[in-house]
């Protein structure tokens, strides 16, 4: 499996082109309507005073995404901004913050941060949330802060966000320990009868 | 095999008049071909740069730098200085900085980039730019 990143610390990483040069830096990432996958990246400038570019980069445009770069061929895969911006609107508060319930109706914690996988893939595998305390057992911490997986499956709908019940079971306190549970828990799923 | 580091720092003379031009101060790399394309002299007195093609090269020595001509190149590509840039995979990895480069003062193809985790060969290099040296990942 890829590396697995947390899409908040992708702001700010360098945008780089195969020739070496930093074309930019990633200011805000874009997910589709269901929260799958990575559309694309808005961009800004690279250094302190340079704002929003208008451009940004639709993620077939992407080459790989590393956790040191996102590298692309060259400068001309960089899109016009309406592209991307338009499903960012359409996306944008929608998970952060969205409250996550299983498919059994009980209430996980709220999304903190959205957990993809690094490469040419951009899927979302999971979520870091604030967890409510009855899923993070013997804490006694008013709010615990685990990373939980998405299921096949993901249902997003106005300030909700649905994941299997099992997924519960697979929660991890750190983005490493996540990476073998993201892991289980696939296998786990293949094993058992839908 | 020589480095960049030895090569740095060494006299450039005419080899017609023996007249001094400088001292390199560094080598400029096309890194998709895997060549040193161009030199950079600076001059002893008036400490400016010039450039001079690979071409205009009689011999890189231990000792010395003898070139035929000392008329700079119609066009001069943007230099990048490759010690201490930082190395990137293009999978977005950091692979570290580079320490120095071997190259064949022969013909000026590059043998390898060194880096504190090991040398990179040079057909793994892709590209060169004002951020980054990248390199397919190994």
């Amino acid at each position: 499996m890829n590396q697995l990143m947390a899409a908040r610390s992708l702001t700010t990483l360098p945008v780089v082109t195969l020739g070496g040069d930093a074309v930019a830096q990633i200011k805000d990432t874009v997910f589709d309507a269901a929260a799958g996958r990575i559309t694309g990246f808005t961009l800004s400038g690279r250094g302190l005073l340079s704002g929003p570019l208008k451009q940004s980069l639709p993620w077939p445009a992407v080459h790989a995404l590393g956790p040191h770069a996102v590298m692309i061929v060259d400068a001309g895969a960089l899109a016009d901004t309406p592209v991307v911006v338009a499903r960012r609107e359409a996306q944008q508060g929608r998970v952060l913050h969205a409250k996550v319930l299983t498919d059994e109706g009980a209430e996980v914690g709220t999304v903190l941060d959205v957990v993809v996988e690094g490469g040419t893939s951009g899927r979302v595998v999971g979520f870091r949330i604030a967890a409510v305390k009855s899923l993070v057992r013997g804490s006694r911490r008013h709010r615990h802060r685990v990373y939980v997986p998405r299921g096949d499956t993901l249902a997003v709908s106005g300030r909700a966000l649905v994941i299997p019940a099992d997924a519960t079971r697979y929660v991890a306190d750190d983005l490493p320990a996540f990476v073998a549970r993201v892991s289980a828990f696939h296998e786990g799923h293949e094993g058992t009868p839908s | 095999m020589m480095l960049f580091s030895q090569a740095r720092g060494l006299p450039v003379l005419t080899l017609t008049e023996a007249e001094e031009l400088g001292v390199l101060r560094s080598l400029t790399v096309d890194a998709t071909a895997g060549v040193v394309t161009h030199v950079r002299v600076r001059g002893r007195h008036s400490r400016k740069e010039s450039v001079l093609a690979w071409g205009a090269l009689h011999a890189l020595g231990p000792d010395a730098v003898l070139v035929r001509s000392a008329t700079a190149p119609a066009e001069v590509p943007p230099h990048h200085e490759l010690p201490g840039l930082r190395i990137l995979t293009e999978t977005g990895d950091w692979l570290g900085t580079v320490q120095d480069v071997a190259f064949e003062p022969d013909t000026g193809r590059i043998e390898a980039v060194v880096t504190a985790q090991g040398d990179v060969p040079a057909d793994r290099l892709l590209g060169l730019g004002d951020y980054a040296l990248v390199v397919r990942a190994g």
